[in-house]
Parts: C-alpha cells; structure tokens; sequence
C-alpha cells in the first residue's frame, strides 16, 4: 500500500461513526456510541500507523486524486502527523466522553454525527496536500462546528455567540481564499509541498508576500486574536465536549495554518512582525483577563486567546517548531481541562484548607528572578543554549519569568522551608521539562520546517521589546497581591475582566442584544 | 422628580419591611461545596399551594404542578383512581373547586396555558427598544456577582469587605457595557445613586409610582429575576439569623436591580409609562389562585391520595414482629431513601441483623476539620447551630500533618503558576505533553476512588464526661435504642463517592450539612466505646453489655460498598464479628446495587453500578433521592420485609419509649422539616425547573466555586439538574409531596404541631401529608388541618378491590 493512502485513509473511519449517529433518532443508543468511539479509535490507530510509516519510509505526497490542481491529495511529514495525531487522539477521547454525556438528550444521534463530521475534516486539513482542499476542509470544519455550537438551537446567548463567530469565520474563510488564489498565481501550482520549496528557494515574488498576508489574516481571525476574539470566549453554550473539541483541535488551524505554509511565511518578515504584535498582546491581554474570570470554563476560554496569542507570537519570530509544540502542549491541556471542569468545586474548596497563601515581598521576587536566570543559564547550557536562535533564548527567557513566578511563591518569607524547596523543585522540573521538550520539537521537524532566520533590526526591535514587556507584566504579576487590591487598580480590574469591551463592542455592531433574533 | 416624602423614617421602616418580607419570599441556596437541599416553597409556607401557584405566576410565570396531561395520563391508566379524585375534591375548598368529579374530570383534560410573569419595566423596555434588556440585566449581574461571591476560582479577585450594593456601585460605575448596549449614562446615573441601598430604593419606587401595597409582589419579582444569585444572598441572611444576626445582601440585591430598573424608566419614559402605570395596578390586586389553579391542585392532591392509597396497603401488610434473640449486629443507618434499599438488603443476607434508621449526623452538630485543614466545615443540619467542635488527628499526627500541609500548599502554588499571566506559557510548553498520561487514565477510568480516610476524628475537649454521657444518652434515646444491645453495632453515615460532579456534595449526606457523614459516625462510636462513658449510661437506665463494640462506617451510596473504620476501635475479641460484617454488608451491596441497577441507565449489571462513580462523564451515577415520596417514624417491624422502593425516609422511633413525647417533638421539628426541604427540591426542580431546578448538565459552568451556570454566565441555577430527577425518557422522580406516618398518639402529635406554628403550617397548607399509624402500624389517621384528624376507614376494603368503591 502507498503510504500516502494512510493520512487519507484517516478521516474514513469517523464518516461510519457520523452515520451512525445521523441515522440513530432515539435518545438512548448503546450501539450508535460504541460505533462512534471505535470509529474515533480506528482513525487514531491510523494515525499512529502513519507516524509508523513517516518514521520508515520519510516524508511523501500523494498524487492529487482528480484534475486541474483540485482534488484529494495528502501531505505526510512530521507536521501534518504531529497534528493527525493529536487530532484523532483528542478526538477519541472526545467521541468516548460524549458518548456517556449525552446518554439520553434526544438529539444525541445528531451530535455524535456532527462531532465526527466536525473531526473527519479537522483530519482532512491537517493532512491536506494542495491548498483547495485545505480551504474546503477548513470551511468544512468551520460549518459542521457551528452546527454543533448551535445544538440547543434555542438558547438566545447560544445564538448570539454563534452568530459572531460566524461573522468572523466568514471573514477568515474569504481571508484563506484569497491567499490560496494568490498562492496559485504565486506559484503555479496547488501542491502545497512544491510551493514550500519554492518560497525555501525565495521564489514567489510579490504574489506570495501578499498570499502570506492574507494567511496571516485568516489565522489571527480563527485562532481569535485580539479584538476578533469575542465568539471563543462565549461558546459554552453547548455540551463540554464541544468547547474540549474547539480548544483543543479546531481552534489550532490558524496556527497550523502559518506552521504548514513557514516557508511562505517567511517571505514577508513585515507580516511576522505584526504577528509578534498581536500575539504578544493577546498573550498578556488574555492572560490578564483570565485572572479575573470567576467561573471556570469562561477562565478556560480566556486561557485559549492567551495561549493561541502565544502560539502566534512565536509563529511570528519564525520559531514554528516551538509553535507547533505549543499547539499540541495546549491542545492536550485544554481539553482535559474542559472535560474535567466539573471538578472545580472541589478544586476551590481545596484551595482554602491548607490555610493561607503565603505572599512574597519586593525583595523574595527579586531573589526569585535572579534564581530562575541562574536555572535557566545551567539548564540552558545543558541543552548547548549557544547554539539557539536569539529569538529561542529570547522565548526562553520569557518562559524562565514564569517559573521565577513560581520560586517566589516558595520564596515569601511566611513560606516554610519545606515549601521552598518543593517549589525550587518543581522550578528546576519545569525548565527541564521545558527544554527537552524544545530540543525535541524542533529535532522531529528539522526537515519540515525552516529554521529561523537571523535577526535583523527588526526583530532584534521585536526580540527587546517583547522580554521587556513579558518581563514587565511577570514583575507585576509575582508581586500582585501587593498591588491588585489598591483602589487605584479597581477600574483597571473592571475593565480587564470585560475583555476591554471589545466583545461589547462587536455584540453592537452584530445586534447581540436584540430581541427579536431570538423571538 | 426627588419627592421629600418617601424618605421620612416612618416610610423608610416600613420600606425596610416590604425588602425583608421580599428577601424571605424566596429560598436560601447553599454554595455547592455544602450544598443541602432546600425547601424552593419556603417563603410561601404560609399559604397553600394554589395561592403560592398564582404568587409565583405573577412574580415568574411559572406554574408549580405538572401539566395536565401528566395527571390526565395517570387517570387513563388507573394509577389515579376515581376514589382518589373524589376525595382530592372534597378535601378542596368549596367556592373554587369544579362543580363535580366529572368536572374536574373533564378539565384534566384541557390543557392550560402556561403562565406569563407580570412584566418588568426591564420587559416593557425590551418591547420598545428591541434590545434584550432583561437578559442584558441578567448577564451583567451575573458577571459582576460571580466576582463578588468568588471563593477563589480567579486570581485576581474582586474586592472584599464592601456591601453588596457598594461592591456593585463600584464595579457599574466604572462598567462601559451597559452603555456601549444603548444605555447611554448608565454608570453616570449609578454614582449619582444615594450611598444607601435603602434611600436608593425609596427614591426608586417614588419615582416609578409603585405603591406600597404593590411592594410585595414587584420586590418578590425583582429578585425572582436574579435567580440562584439572589438565593445565594439569601443564604447568608440565613446563615446570619442564625447566628443571631442580620444581613443586608438580599435588600442590596433589590436595589442594584431597582437601579437597573429606574435607568430604563428614565431612558424609555415616553413609551412605556402608561403600560407601567397598569402593571404597577396589578400588583396592588390581591393574590388569589384561579379556578385553573385550583384545579390543578386538586389533580396534584389526587394524585398524592393515590400514592398514600398504595404506601397504605403496603403498610397494612403483614410483617414479622420482632425477634426475641440477641441480634448478630445491628446497624444504624440514615433516615435518607437510600438507605431503605441497603438495610433491606443487610437484613435479607441474615434475618438476626438489626438495622436502625436515625438521622445521619447521629445527633452531634459538629463545626469538624479535616486533617491539616484550616476549614471548619458545619457537618450538621443547616437548621442547627454547631454545638461542637472537632478535628481529625490529635498532636500526634502534628508532623504528619505538617508535611501534608506543605504539600497541598506547594500544589496550590503549582495551581497559581499554571493560571497566573505569563507564567501560564511556560505551564502549557513544559508540562503539556504530560496531559496524554491524564486523558487516558481518566477516560478509561484507570484509578481507584478513595473514601474518606482522615486519621481518627476527635471531640475538642470542651465536653467533660458529665455533659459527653449526657450526650450518649440523648442521642440513644431519640435512636430508641436503649437495650438489646448486640455484640457489634454498626454506625453507618454516608456519602457518594463520585468524579468531576459538580454537584457532588448534594449527594452526600444532607443532614451532615452537605458532607459525607463518616465523621459524626466516627465521633458517635468514640464516644459510646468510651467506658466512663458507658458507665454513666448505666447510671442513667442504659445498659450497655461490656462486650458491645461500637463501630463506624461509611455507606457510599454510589457503589453500595460500607468502609469500615476499625482502625480507630482496635478489638481483638471481636475479630469474628467484624469479618462476619463485612462478608454481610459486601452480600448486601451486591443485592442493592442489583435492584437499583434496574433504574439506572446503561447499567444492566450491577458490576457496572461500581464504574459508574468513577466515570468523568457520568451524568447520572446515581438517583440520590429521587423518587422520595413517605417518611415513617416508627419500629422497624412495621416496615421490616416490605419493599418501600428506596422511596422512604425510615426513623425508627417507639412511642413506648418516648416519656414525655420529647422524641417525637424532635423528629417533627427536625428530620421531618428536612426530609419536607428534600421532597420539596424534587418538587419544585421537576415541576418548575426553569426556576428552581439547576438547569443542564452538559451546559453547566462553575462559577466562583459556589454555584452553576449554563453557558457564558448569566443567573445562577439553584436546585437540581434536570438530569437528577430525568433519565431522558422518563421522569425519575413523581413530584409527590411527602406523606409523614408516625406511629404515635394523635393527641401528641396535635400538641406538638400547636405549639410550632412553622412546622404546623407545612401540614395545614399541604406542603406534607401527616398519617397516624394504629398499634398494628397501619395507616389509621389523616391530619386534615387546623389541628383535625380524620379516620381513615377505608383501607381494608380498598386492599380487596381498589378500583371498585364508590367515590363520596
């Protein structure tokens, strides 16, 4: 068998388990859930045989199955692997959870049919091989999503949440269209394989600067960057599953979307520039919000803007390997995290019993800072830092400000000495951690992806500019209970927890709040 | 517009009134991780069902029985006979009810509108403008509540120490939403509001016009609209009476919502000011339930009356009285229904065992906490105040705890890194990967659940041996068991035992507060064990043999399996005994969960009742008490071998014993008014589960570790999920309120109920149904208000021929 057949061969399984749930009309089928998770299990065991077969017989295309550039043709290297996996992975678990979730809603055929639609072209995507049908899956994956955010169709807020990201989809698919026209022109060709070799070569002109612009576009509007972010932030308003399946797979294309085309990415250094700005602001912008969010999945949704803004930071300092750790890193926290939101009761309760929190002064946070850079000068040099991009030792300081986070909890002076060094312990994991898994990333796509270019001012620009606001914002955050309750920063708190209004603003612009969509 | 008049103090008093008589017109709700149930109907006990039926139409359009065709359905079929009907008819007052049975008949089959609230100047407002105000409302609410009720999901959280309407005021003022949706000066117009909730509220109603005599029904309304937010308001007002306080959050509540109301009156002025003057007339009429809604009563009544008919023939069963031998070991077990399936079980696997139904805090209301726990937890009925306090582990375990300490408090700072800005980056790239490992084990199931295992729990030392005997003796006492002692006597609490729930807590042991009931069990066993203790006892008329041995456990009812905490009664003499017990309580778990596995979805084995609690998507591990539908205080020889279907509350309780009938006032001012706040729950969450049940499952979104949400946020939902009493097919639970059999002198229980005019109003205005039970146990009397009983002859002859006797 052709080993470009597997990838294809992956998204089959679940068109039998979508049948079965379409087909299935009572509300309580044993069966229809089985063959729904098997069909899920049979498309990761796929996957996995494809992850096999990369490792054996290299990196290959398949021929396009039909004419003109258009057709079925799969791409199979480490990235589209990485994702095939991931996606079919989280599906199962997705697909086995549903099954016992929804035990007994009377639509539950439906949504088992449109959870494997929604993952079967999630699959076709990440594997597609020419840019028509990667715009046709990633249309796809958008239509089949939005019927199952609309599964209670009734619920008003559900709708209002629907119909922004609609808004927004609509946009980023016209944004992808565009780019794949662009492309064609570019480089005379649909096979996404020949095109990237093309861009490697600096092929592509001024055709392919814009096409990257317009994938820039496309991913910053499904990967919901600011202030496009609004629709991600309020879709639980259907079944857990969904939002696990949203943040954790098809929240990713966008960045997918820029790791899969980095070559062409690259052409247009002025396009990544503007990506390291909008994703490093999501970044702190989310994660800021996120500290105020009371309940758990809408904290959750905050986490995802932060964390895809992050993604598209690093996507943006050409550190595509990185981005694309961070996507599977993200994907796999994020959707046990929403599956097992129901636990957060106990979670807050816990919190309170082993009394009070311990909090660092000035001085326990510097000691702290000056700790992390000594951990992650030795752990660095273990990893041979010297021979690292500065965008990556860049990236790496900005990670070691979050373990110094971390040391300074164990730092405060209230905190006992048995508390410090578990702390000092888990910051030292961590920065392990957190290299190998660096160096692992970026040796499993050395073939696949390009590696960053040298800095220029420009990024040189960027590369100070994002660790001194990184920096900042880390300060801030370790020395936060000493600051975060002054009345002065009461307004401050209102607005970062409605999100800047941006959502309210887009809620005016789409008529949220009106009465008679709903009616 | 500002009027001098509505702030004299005389009218700020009686204002202050008419906000507190709201604030009492809607029920508490306890945060989750205590939750209990709770009587939803508690502010309308005063009244009967149809009035509260057309009080809350008016206030939130929701009716509160079932729809007609539920009634019409059960007549079809027979459940509800002719008989029944007849006398649901009679019992009905006479200017209301249809003019015959076959009237009544006939409407049964009519179906009846759904009932719409009298609307808000928030609705009129929506009318005009187009812009979905009411849900706006809610929504902003929401956000800003959750922040102030936080106990600790975000980081960064709301200020504290402010009043709820100044907190509000704060965070409005400075809040662009409401402005950027169309209300232009929102925030203008809530700093310019009076610095007092109660001023605000009194300019508020002068300038809409509402008259005093409207008061009550619109500031009813008002919080209806903030749902399970203003009942978690409520709850700290409960909470503060009793402890003998007050608290102001409910009436702020009311005036942060007024302030809502009063800006859209402003905005919209011109376009609804006639249709608010009409509405405002409206809440002045009385309320005063239809003839519809009498109907529906009567249907309801009839369809109880069935019920009791059928719980009365199951009572006046023959059973087996009592055996004279000593009994190979008896267990003490919560009053809870779950219970009733369990201790049938046990005594099915060997007739020599005794089981005892007492409430599960067994009498001690301990303030408790757990080992290396700074909380203290209030393991007691929430109509109580702690008595005691108590903790797990002495100065022994101080090293032991210590360390435990630092080890939830260093994963708690692992909790702070993995949500905190920026550092949360370096969480998701470092440990990420490490999720593959927990999304496989937790979807496959692959861990083991552990009950509660705290080291041995203690009494603080505050209780000398006098006031400890005194204890013992009260509580074996209301337990009616003081002789015949067996060797081995098993105190049994229990709790269920469950993942990624919620709503967990509700399905642990109520009257331990919303915990598990192990550790009153536990304290209950220390001190009987004790032989200074036991000696006083003995003084005292309580002979306990020396060679008794007092042992806690714990009964999950999830899985049916009792832990046994031997550990903290070490004995060697009674090694048979205890591996005796356990071989028993194993055999009569597997009974149980087969029985109950019958009711259960997806579960055709009992083997897969136990997998149930440990599936991260389980939405219904088990029925907790749906289906409730009798309490019975009496011996357990009147129930003993008779299915009650795991639908009774059992109290054992022996009127023999019971001096001065000091017992029985106990058991009808305290397990009875719980078991009425359970049945009540069930009720209202399936007859109106829009407004007092918890909503949907799949939808819910926990928020502030306090309560529930469905989707993005909005009002907090109270009460029970739908999927709690609803499998999806068919209703778990028949909303039937409780039928209370006590087996007890009537002139007794008269005298108690005349003397707690609470608990009395629950009887008269049919919230329960009180039955006194004759010297065989059978259901011989009906309470039929106003301190009256009626005799209830007919049970024999119906036992025969159930559907042929003639209706009345």
């Amino acid at each position: 068998m052709p080993s470009y057949l597997l990838p294809l061969l992956a998204p089959l399984p679940l068109l039998f388990g979508a049948a079965a749930g379409f087909l299935n009309t009572g509300c309580r089928s044993i069966y229809m859930s089985k063959i729904a998770e098997a069909s899920a299990f049979v498309s990761f065991f796929i996957a996995f045989l494809a992850a096999v077969e990369l490792v054996f017989t290299g990196p290959s295309v398949s021929p396009i199955i039909g004419s003109y550039g258009l057709g079925l043709s799969a791409r199979l290297d480490a990235v589209s692997v990485i994702m095939l996996l991931l996606v079919t992975f989280i599906g199962w678990v997705v697909v086995r959870y549903a099954g016992t979730y929804l035990d007994g809603e009377a639509r539950q055929g439906q949504f088992t049919g449109w959870l494997c639609l929604t993952l079967a072209s999630v699959l076709l995507l990440v594997t597609a091989g020419n840019v028509f049908l990667l715009v046709i899956a990633w249309i796809a994956t958008s239509f089949f999503l939005h019927q199952l955010l609309l599964f209670y169709p009734n619920r008003v807020a559900a709708q209002r949440a629907a119909r922004k990201k609609f808004v927004t989809a609509r946009l980023g698919d016209a944004a992808l269209i565009v780019a794949a026209v662009l492309l064609f022109a570019a480089f005379d060709t649909s096979d996404i394989g020949t095109m990237l070799l093309a861009a490697r070569a600096g092929l592509g002109g001024g055709l392919a600067v814009g096409a990257a612009g317009f994938l820039a576009i496309a991913a910053v509007l499904k990967s919901a960057q600011f202030p496009t972010h609004g629709w991600l932030t309020e879709v639980m308003e259907t079944p857990t599953p969904v939002s696990a399946l949203l943040h954790a797979g098809v929240i990713n294309a966008g960045g997918f979307l820029l790791i899969r085309f980095a070559d062409v990415m690259l052409l247009a250094p002025g396009i990544l520039a503007a990506l390291v700005l909008i994703g490093g602001f999501t970044a702190l912008f989310g994660s800021l919000v996120m500290l105020t969010q009371p309940a758990v999945k809408t904290s959750l949704a905050w986490s995802t803007v932060a964390q895809m803004g992050f993604m598209i930071f690093e996507c943006g300092l050409a550190l595509f390997p990185l981005a694309l750790l961070h996507i599977v890193a993200h994907s796999l926290y994020k959707a046990h995290s929403f599956l097992a939101s129901g636990g957060a009761v106990e979670r807050v309760a816990a919190i309170c019993r082993p009394g009070p929190v311990a909090i660092p002064k000035a001085r326990a946070v510097g000691r702290a800072f000056l700790s992390a850079l000594v951990i992650y000068v030795l752990v660095g040099w273990g990893f041979s830092f010297e021979h690292k991009s500065p965008q990556a030792i860049a990236l790496g300081a900005i990670l070691i400000f979050g373990v110094a986070y971390m040391l300074a909890q164990g730092f405060a002076d209230a905190a006992p000495l048995a508390l410090t060094r578990r702390t000092a312990i888990y910051a030292v994991a961590t920065s392990v951690s957190y290299f190998a898994l660096q160096s692992a990333a970026t040796w499993i796509t050395d073939d696949t992806l390009p590696a960053t270019p040298v800095p220029g001012p420009l990024e040189w620009g960027l590369i100070t500019l994002a660790v001194i606001s990184f920096g900042l914002v880390a300060i801030v955050q370790a020395m936060f209970p000493l600051w975060a309750y002054h009345p002065a920063a009461a307004g401050l708190r209102v607005h970062l927890s409605n999100g800047l209004y941006a959502n309210a603003v887009f809620d005016r612009l789409v008529g949220g709040w009106s009465n008679k969509a709903s009616s | 517009m500002l009027n001098s008049s509505p702030s004299t103090p005389t009218n700020l008093k009686a204002l202050e009134k008419m906000m507190g008589r709201a604030s009492h017109a809607i029920p508490p709700a306890w945060p989750l991780a205590s939750s209990v149930a709770v009587n939803p109907f508690l502010g309308q006990t005063g009244e009967n069902l149809a009035t509260a039926g057309a009080r809350l139409a008016r206030v939130a359009g929701v009716s509160i029985t079932m729809p007609r065709n539920w009634y019409l359905h059960k007549i079809a079929a027979r459940d509800i006979s002719d008989e029944d009907l007849a006398e649901a008819w009679a019992s009905a007052p006479i200017h209301l009810r249809p003019a015959n049975v076959a009237a009544l008949k006939a409407a049964a089959a009519r179906d009846t509108q759904k009932p719409v609230a009298l609307p808000t100047i928030a609705d009129l407002a929506a009318e005009v403008s187009g812009i979905d105000w009411p849900r706006l409302i809610a929504e902003r609410f929401g956000a800003w509540a959750a922040g102030y009720f936080d106990e600790g999901q975000a980081l960064w959280a709301a200020p504290r120490g402010l009043s709820a309407y100044a907190a509000w005021r704060a965070v409005a003022t400075h809040d662009l939403t409401p402005e950027i949706a169309g209300l232009d000066g929102f925030a203008l117009h809530v700093s310019e509001a009076p610095d007092s909730a109660l001023i605000a509220t009194a300019r508020i109603v002068d300038r809409l016009g509402v008259k005093y005599r409207a008061l009550e029904t619109y500031f009813h309304q008002m919080l209806m609209t903030l749902g399970g937010w203003a009942q978690f308001a409520r709850y700290k007002l409960w909470q503060a009476e009793l402890a003998g306080g007050s608290d102001e959050t409910v009436k702020d509540f009311l005036a942060i919502r007024l302030i809502w109301e009063e800006a859209l009156f402003i905005r919209y002025h011109a376009e609804i000011a006639d249709k608010w003057a009409s509405i405002c007339a409206s809440h002045i009429s009385l309320v005063e339930p239809t003839a519809d809604l009498v109907i529906d009563t009567i249907l309801q009544e009839a369809a109880e009356r069935a019920a009791q008919r059928m719980l009365a023939e199951i009572l006046a069963m023959h059973s087996s009285p009592k055996s004279e031998v000593r009994s190979v070991m008896q267990a003490a077990f919560c009053i809870d229904v779950r219970s009733e399936v369990f201790r049938r079980s046990l005594e099915s696997v060997n007739p020599n065992i005794q089981t005892i139904g007492f409430a599960g805090f067994f009498g001690l209301t301990t303030s408790h906490q757990r080992f290396a726990s700074d909380v203290e937890e209030l393991r007691l009925p929430v109509l109580l105040n702690p008595a005691l306090k108590s903790r797990s582990g002495g100065p022994e375990l101080e090293s032991k705890g210590q360390s435990l300490r630092v080890r939830a408090r260093a994963k708690r700072a692992w909790g702070r890194f993995k949500l905190a800005a920026v550092s949360s980056f370096a969480f998701v790239e470092a440990t990420g990967p490490i999720y593959v490992g927990k999304l496989v084990s937790d979807a496959l199931g692959l861990y083991s659940l552990d009950t509660p295992n705290d080291p041995m729990p203690r009494l603080n030392a505050t209780l000398d041996l006098a006031a400890q005997t005194k204890t013992a003796e009260s509580i074996l006492r209301a337990m009616s068991l003081t002789s015949g002692f067996a060797r081995l006597v098993l105190l049994a609490g229990h709790g269920a035992n469950v993942v990624n729930n919620p709503h967990a807590n509700a399905l642990h042991c109520g009257a331990c507060g919303g915990y598990s009931g192990e550790v009153n069990a536990r304290l209950l066993a220390a001190l009987l064990n004790d032989p200074n203790v036991k000696a006083g006892l003995t003084k005292n008329g309580i002979d306990i043999p020396a060679d008794t041995l007092f042992l806690a456990g714990l009964h999950d009812t999830t899985t049916d399996h009792v832990t046994l905490y031997t550990e903290d009664h070490p004995s060697a003499t009674h090694q048979g005994d205890i591996a005796k017990a356990k071989a028993w309580l194993a055999t009569a778990g597997k009974i149980a969960r087969t029985e109950r596995a019958l009711r259960l979805p997806r579960a055709a084995h009992e083997r897969l009742v136990s997998k149930r609690s440990r599936d991260w998507a389980e939405t219904r591990p088990e029925w907790a008490l749906a289906g409730c539908k009798a309490f019975s205080a009496a011996p357990r020889s009147r129930t003993s071998g008779k299915s009650l279907e795991g639908r009774a509350f059992l109290h054992d309780y022996d009127w023999k014993q019971d001096r001065d009938f000091g017992v029985l006032e106990l058991i009808l001012t305290a397990p009875v008014v719980v078991a009425s706040w359970i049945s009540l729950q069930y009720y209202g969450s399936t007859v109106a589960p829009e407004v007092f049940g918890g909503g949907n499952k799949l939808l819910h979104n926990v928020t502030g570790g306090i309560g529930v949400v469905e989707g993005n946020g909005g009002t907090l939902r109270a009460g029970l999920p739908w999927q709690s009493v609803h499998d999806g097919e068919r209703l778990m639970h028949e909303p039937l309120r409780l039928s209370v059999c006590i087996e007890a002198s009537r002139e007794a229980m008269t005298e108690i109920l005349s003397r707690h005019e609470n608990v009395r109003a629950l009887f008269d205005n049919k919230w329960l149904h009180l039955f006194a039970l004759d010297h065989e146990g059978r259901m011989a009397w009906r309470y039929k208000g106003d301190l009256q009983w009626e005799a209830m002859d007919h049970f024999e002859a119906e036992a025969q021929s159930p559907k042929t006797k003639a209706a009345v």
